[in-house]
This record gives C-alpha cells, structure tokens and sequence, in this order.
C-alpha cells in the first residue's frame, strides 16, 4: 500500500515535471543543439583548436542578433499561416531612414529612430492591405513589397544629399554606436534587446489572449472566423509588427556597420525563416513558439560558427545551410500529414 | 451484343455508416436509367465505385457480362467507364480540344502533338453534337453549361460505353437543360447504357426510361418510367421506419416569443426568404443540396453579404458585419463541415470552447488559464463529452463528442446564446450519437434557446422540429408545422418545379 503511495508520487512527479520536458518540442532541439556543439568541439580538438570557449558562446549569440528580429516577425505570422518575404529588404530600408536622418536630414537620433520603425511600419500596413483587403497571396504581395522597399532606400539614401547617385551613408552618433556595439557589463547590448525581445513575444504567445487567438487562427482560419476570431484584424497587426521589428533589425545593423549600408541585411531574410521552421514553426500554421524560434536561430548560427572554426569552405556552408532548411521542411510536413491522418 | 453494367451485392461503409448494403441491378445499352435517392441515399457512393474512385468492400460489378474491377479511375476510364460530376474534372486554362483529348493527344509521325489533327478531330465531334464551340477557346473562358458539354464530349471521345450523369441540370438554365437532353438521347440511340442521377422529378419523367431507387443504402425498387407516378416515387424514396428515439425525447413545450425575425431576405443564392422564430422553438430547415438552407445561416451570421431584406433580432433590425458581431448579439453557428469550418482540430477541447469568448475572459490581456479549466470542464460535463482531459486534441475525438465541443462552446456561460444555428449537427455520426444530439438540442429549446435546425435527413427534421421551413434553390417554398408534416409532403415542396 505505502509502495504504491511511494511509486504513484514517483509517477506523479515524473508526469508533472519531467514528461513535460522531454516531450516538448524544444527538447529535442536543445539536444540537436548539444550535438552540434560536442561535434564542432570534437572536429577542432583533432585539429588542436579549441571550439567551445566564453567568446564562442558570446560570438554565436552576437550574430543572431540581427536576424533574430526578423525570425521573431517571421515565426509570428508562420504560426498566423502566412508570411512575409519583404522584412529584410524593409529592415535595409529603414536602416537608410535612419542613417539619411541623422546625417542629412540633421535629426537628433532618437526622432530618427522613430521615422524609421513608422516608415517601416506604414509599410507593413500595405502589405497588410495587400493580403487582407485584396487577398493577393502574401508570397506575391509581400515579393512585390521587397522590390518596392529596395527602390525606396536607394531613393531615400539621396534625400538630402545634393546628389542623385545612392550610396551608403556613414554616420558616427555615440548613442547609435552604443546600440551596435555597446555592452552593458561583459554583454552585448544587442544580445540583451533580443533576448527581452524574445521572452516579450514568447509571453505574449503563451500566455495572452492575442497570442491564443493567434494560435487558434493558424491553426484553422476558416473556423476561427466562425468562432468570432477577428483574423484580418490580427492578421494585420502581424504584418506590421514584422515589418517593424525589420526596421529595428535595420536600427542595429546601422549601429553596428557605423553605416546606413544599402547591402545590410541581405543574407538574414533567408536564415531568418529557416530558423523560424528549425524552431518547429510550422508553414501550416498554429504551432511552434519563440524558444523553439531561438534555439533555431541558434543551431543554425553555432553549425555555421562552427564550421568556420573547422575550417570548411564557406561555400560550403550555404549549400548545408539549405539542406538544413530542407531537412527542417521534411519534417514539418511528416508530422503534419501524421496530425492529418489521425 | 448490347452494352451493360451490372451491381451484384454491392456494399461499401465508412466509419459510422453503412453507406451501400447489397445494392444489386442492371444497366443497359439503349436506355437512360435514373437513379433515385434522398440525400444520402447512396447514389453518390455508387457512382464513385463506377468510376474507381471508391472499392466497394462487397459484391461485384459487371461490365459487359464480365467481372470488373478497378484499382483506379483511370483503369474505370480505360474499360470505357465514364462518369459526369458536378464539379468539372476540366482544365480551365487549356482549349476545348485539348481537353476533349485530354490523356489521349494525337501525334505526329516525330512523336510531337498534331495540332492539326488536333483540331480537326475535335472540330468534327464538335459539328456531330451541333455546338457551337470554338475548340481553340480556353475551357475557363466558356459558360458552365458549355463546360458541361465538353466533358460530356471528351466522354463520347473516349469511346465510353457507360456514361454517369451526377446532377447534371443544377447549374443549367432551361434551354441549356433542353440541348443536354438532345445529346443524352444521341448517346442513347448510339446504344451506350446512360445512367442519370438527379432529384427533379420532372426530369426524370422526361428523359430516362427506368428508375432505379435507393434508400439509405439499400435498393429500393426498378420502376419503368412510363409506367409509375411521381406519387409512387416519392412513397419508394420515403417509407421507413421510425424507431423509438423521436417517440422518448423530451421536448419543449413552452415555446415563447419571436427572438427572430428574418423578412424577404436576398443575396446572390436566397431570393425573398423570409421567416419568424420564437424562443425555445425548433426550426427545422428541410430541403435537397445546394436549396440554399446554409446559406441562410451564413447571411443571418454575419459571413455572407446581404443584398435587400431585414434581419430583426428581439425587434431591433440587425446586420452583422462579421461573426463576431453576431456572436456578441447572441447568435451562434455550428457550421456544417465540423473539420474544416467547426472546430481547430489540432488544438485542445479547453481551446475550442473557449474560442468566441476569449476577449471577456478575466485578467485583461491575460488568459486567465483556471477559468479556461472552469469552462471547458463544465463542458464536458454537461454534455458528457468521452474525454480523459480537456488537454485533449480534438482531432482524436469522435464525430459525436467532437459536435458536443462545439455545442459546448456556443453554450458556455459566458455566452448569451439566443439563436442557435445547427447545420447539419447529425452528419457523419453513429446513431447512438445521433439519439444523444437530438437530446440535447431538445435539452437546449427548453432553456429558451431558439434553434435553427438544418438537416437533409428528412425524418431528422420531421420529428425534432416544430415547426419546417422548406426551402428550394433559394427560396422557401413552405412552412410546415409537426403536426401536419410527412416526409411526402416536405419532399414534395422540397423538389416539385
């Protein structure tokens, strides 16, 4: 009788606490992670380097700054069922407004700052219009967005200038210096912002209603609709935040370039998503959540870190790069035609 | 030798229904065969066996004397098995003759597709049908009826011996319906077996020269067209027992004041619909597919626009935008397609319920995750939904269980519910189930709420209502009380012209 007091509060305790973690999807994307860490520290060991050192760690989390803003838009409209292919070309975009800002149009920094998130978000609105009040295909609109926001930063990279050619504008601010390059303590301050970033969004994904209307609307629109879900509503409010949270990667990129560079951003849109669906956000929508989005950014950025380190071509590690997105694609799709078929 | 295609035996079930049960009769060259049904009859489950889509777990079909049997469509296509849906199996953005050659282009001696010959052939069976078509023209770009005639040309194109027609006349207007004839009479004198699905009566009369009826999956009788009566085919479709269920079900019967009154409404589908109901009532909706009953619930709901008409609710005319402005004045819709349109299928039973009233839940922005547990075991337990926890994804629940989420959703108490609108709630569920869902929408009436309730079980609707509305293409065409109602006579305002 005691005994099975004794092995149901075992049981219990198992269920509660430790049955939770490992079945989370997180999980096991943690334990891919550590792979890949033991790997590359291994890889390099043989080549009498050492892989895994405090400047490693600090490296890798560096990097994913930057894309981190657009895999957080990106994973929210995912988990929404759509998404957007523009937030990098609009980050560069508002990385410009910035720099065009304080440098020719004489702004103090912060009201820089803001042209640059309510430029970025007024587009993000028309995107939004685009797919929710005129239906195009977010693919197509939001494509359509990328030219649109290119054209738009060579024109505004001349405003001011007295000279019609686009360039980069280089801009020396103390405060724009300290967002790219600042630490608070031995930390980043980029690393600090993404990580508060990350926890904002990832409560408000678990834990509001937004975010459980967010779920419930990705996970079947149609219904959530009959249920009362205002879908466009919050469908354009994602767009906007994806467009925004650009304009805030395209603030760090100008802060940490020194410079409004019109090529800023120019590989994050592709890793961006990718992470998004390493994490377990799911093209479908409905699933998936920002640790999963983190982790994903990280396994990404350690493998290619790591192969850095190891001393693999750096051609190469696009090619893996993609693979890496396919593998990550295969697997969305098994476990939803799993889901399907029940 | 005549052309034949004969069932033996046929039976075929899906989870919860016995779709077809030893269904056996014959088909021949030279004559129009119509098969009859209800709505869930089995016609639709027949003609997909026909044509491969679908393997019938017993009996055998006959092709010609000869035993057939096909893994697929195709091979069905190839032993000369051709069947019409209604939905086009066409390509839009390619030309007539391309699709009427579809599968089988001509070549040229290089192997290159013979465009001439192409045409040339196409335009020569153009010519025997008298269309007027021209084979370069893009499917997409022709009228729906032209449409039709196309694949009924790609049929006689592939040589078919046996060709279906499902429905063939729904989008057709009068004059297009009077050329579909003339070629169903021409692939007759041809001496291929024709076999013509429909529920207009009067069709039938006009253009097949036997009819076969079917009835919940069972055959029913083969009658010669000349020799019976509409009387007699509306008798052979309806007469079936009635069990006990109807007969010990509680009912409500303190049936109150207009909640709802809906005056000449019209949109795109419904023309001059109008109707009254109270509270505590039960409003069934009969009619066959596509008469335009969902269509009325989408417009009172919110999701569909309205063009000319008053919706009054308690008096005061209303018209919602979207659903949850319906919601939020006390309407409620339980959509027919409980995967697609009902229920997040991969998410929790707790999600579901909860789904229209997150907003008023505690905590502002917050979900308040106790109170969430508070109404989605309450549900449960008034509904007895078999669940082991509300955690539960409802994509592992069964059809029944899975419509009481979503009437526990419409009813939880943070909900005003007045109107609440069923479409279709029985569909797809095991009988048991069914006897349960007819409790509880009694159970519901006599709470106060009013329900509308729409179904194609004709029986369903006769015993649970109150009162019927039926409806036919888009318009009422009867409201009938309990008391008078028969299955004959709501399928006779169901489907006469």
């Amino acid at each position: 009788m005691i005994k099975e007091a004794e092995t149901l509060r075992k049981e219990s305790f198992y269920r509660k606490y430790i049955r939770p973690i490992i079945t989370h999807k997180v999980f096991s994307l943690v334990i891919i992670l550590l792979a890949l860490v033991v790997l590359f520290s291994i890889w390099s060991a043989a080549q009498g380097k050492q892989f895994f050192k405090a400047s490693t760690l600090r490296n890798i989390l560096n990097s994913i700054v930057l894309t981190s803003f657009l895999t957080i838009g990106a994973g929210m409209l995912l988990i929404a069922g759509d998404m957007d292919l523009s937030q990098a070309a609009v980050g560069a975009f508002g990385g410009i407004v910035l720099a065009a800002s304080i440098v020719y149009w004489k702004l103090p920094w912060f009201v820089g700052i803001i042209i640059c998130l309510l430029l970025c978000g007024v587009l993000g609105a028309i995107n939004a219009i685009m797919v929710t009040r005129y239906r195009f295909p977010s693919f197509i609109a939001t494509l359509a967005m990328m030219s649109m926001a290119k054209g738009l930063m060579y024109i505004f990279s001349t405003i001011g200038k007295g000279s019609d050619v686009a360039s980069n504008i280089a801009v020396n601010n103390p405060y724009l210096n300290f967002i790219g390059k600042g630490t608070i303590g031995p930390v980043p301050f980029g690393i600090i912002v993404m990580l508060v970033f990350f926890l904002v969004y990832g409560i408000l994904l678990t834990k509001t209603k937004i975010g459980l209307k967010i779920m419930l609307m990705g996970g079947n629109k149609a219904a959530a609709n009959l249920a009362g879900i205002n879908s466009k509503k919050i469908l354009f409010a994602l767009f906007v935040n994806a467009s925004v949270l650009a304009g805030v990667a395209g603030i760090f990129s100008t802060g940490r370039l020194g410079q409004g560079s019109l090529l800023a951003l120019q590989t994050n849109q592709f890793s961006g998503l990718t992470a998004a669906i390493l994490g377990g956000i799911s093209f479908g929508g409905g699933s998936g959540g920002m640790g999963g989005a983190f982790v994903g950014l990280l396994i990404l950025n350690t493998f290619q870190i790591g192969m850095g380190v190891v001393g693999v071509n750096p051609y190469w590690v696009n090619v893996f790069s993609g693979v890496i997105l396919l593998i990550a694609l295969a697997t969305d799709f098994i476990s939803r035609r799993r889901l399907r078929s029940v | 030798m005549t052309k034949s295609l004969e069932f033996r035996g046929i039976g075929k079930s899906f989870p919860g229904v016995r779709a077809l049960d030893n269904v056996s009769f014959r088909a021949e060259g030279g004559k129009v065969l119509a098969l009859l049904g209800e709505n869930g009859a089995g016609k639709s489950t027949l003609l997909k066996i026909m044509s491969g889509d679908l393997k019938a777990d017993e009996g055998e079909v006959l092709l010609n004397g000869k035993k057939v049997e096909f893994p697929g469509p195709r091979e069905a296509i190839e032993a000369g098995i051709s069947v019409i849906y209604q939905e086009r199996q066409l390509i839009p953005s390619m030309s007539v003759m391309e699709n009427i050659f579809a599968g089988a282009l001509p070549k040229t001696k290089l192997g290159l597709f013979d465009k001439r010959r192409l045409y040339n052939e196409a335009t020569e069976i153009i010519r025997k049908f008298g269309l007027d078509i021209d084979p370069l023209e893009p499917v997409g770009q022709l009228n729906i009826a032209h449409q039709q005639m196309v694949e009924i040309m790609k049929a006689y194109r592939r040589n078919s011996d046996i060709i279906a027609f499902d429905e063939p006349t729904a989008p057709l207007t009068e004059k297009e319906i009077k050329i579909l004839f003339e070629l169903i009479l021409k692939l007759k004198e041809e001496g291929k077996v024709v076999i013509y699905v429909s529920h207009r009566l009067a069709e039938i009369f006009q253009v097949t020269d036997e009819i076969v009826v079917l009835k919940d999956g069972k055959f029913v009788k083969t009658l010669k067209t000349s020799e019976t009566t509409e009387a007699e085919l509306i008798k052979a479709m309806v007469g079936r027992d009635i069990g006990d269920t109807y007969a010990n079900l509680k009912r409500n019967d303190n049936i109150g004041d207009v909640v709802l009154e809906v005056d000449k409404l019209s949109n795109l589908v419904l023309k001059d619909v109008s109707f009254k109901l109270r509270r505590g009532e039960i409003l069934g909706f009969a009619g066959l597919v596509g008469a335009g009953r969902t269509e009325v619930a989408r417009a009172i709901f919110g999701v569909d626009p309205i063009t000319s008409g008053e919706i009054r609710l308690e008096g005061k005319p209303v018209s919602f935008k979207n659903p949850g402005e319906a919601i939020r004045a006390g309407i409620a819709l339980a959509p027919e397609d409980r995967k697609y349109e009902g229920l997040v299928m991969f998410r929790s039973i707790k999600d579901n319920v909860v789904m229209p009233v997150i907003d008023t839940l505690n905590k502002g922005i917050f979900v308040d995750k106790n109170e969430l547990t508070k109404l989605a075991n309450k549900a449960v337990e008034k509904y007895s939904i078999k669940t082991p926890t509300i955690d539960k994804k409802t994509s592992e629940l069964s059809g029944g269980n899975q419509q009481k989420v979503i009437l526990g959703r419409w009813t939880n108490e943070k909900m005003v519910t007045k109107v609440l609108i069923l479409d279709e709630p029985t569909k797809g569920i095991d009988v048991g189930a069914k006897a349960e869902i007819y409790q509880t929408v009694c159970d519901l009436a006599r709470q106060g709420i009013a329900v509308i309730y729409i179904s194609s079980e004709l029986t369903e609707v006769i015993n649970l209502a109150d009162n019927i509305v039926v409806m036919r293409r888009g318009r009422v065409t009867g409201i009938v009380p309990r008391e008078e109602a028969t299955e004959e006579k709501v399928l006779a305002l169901a489907m006469r012209d």
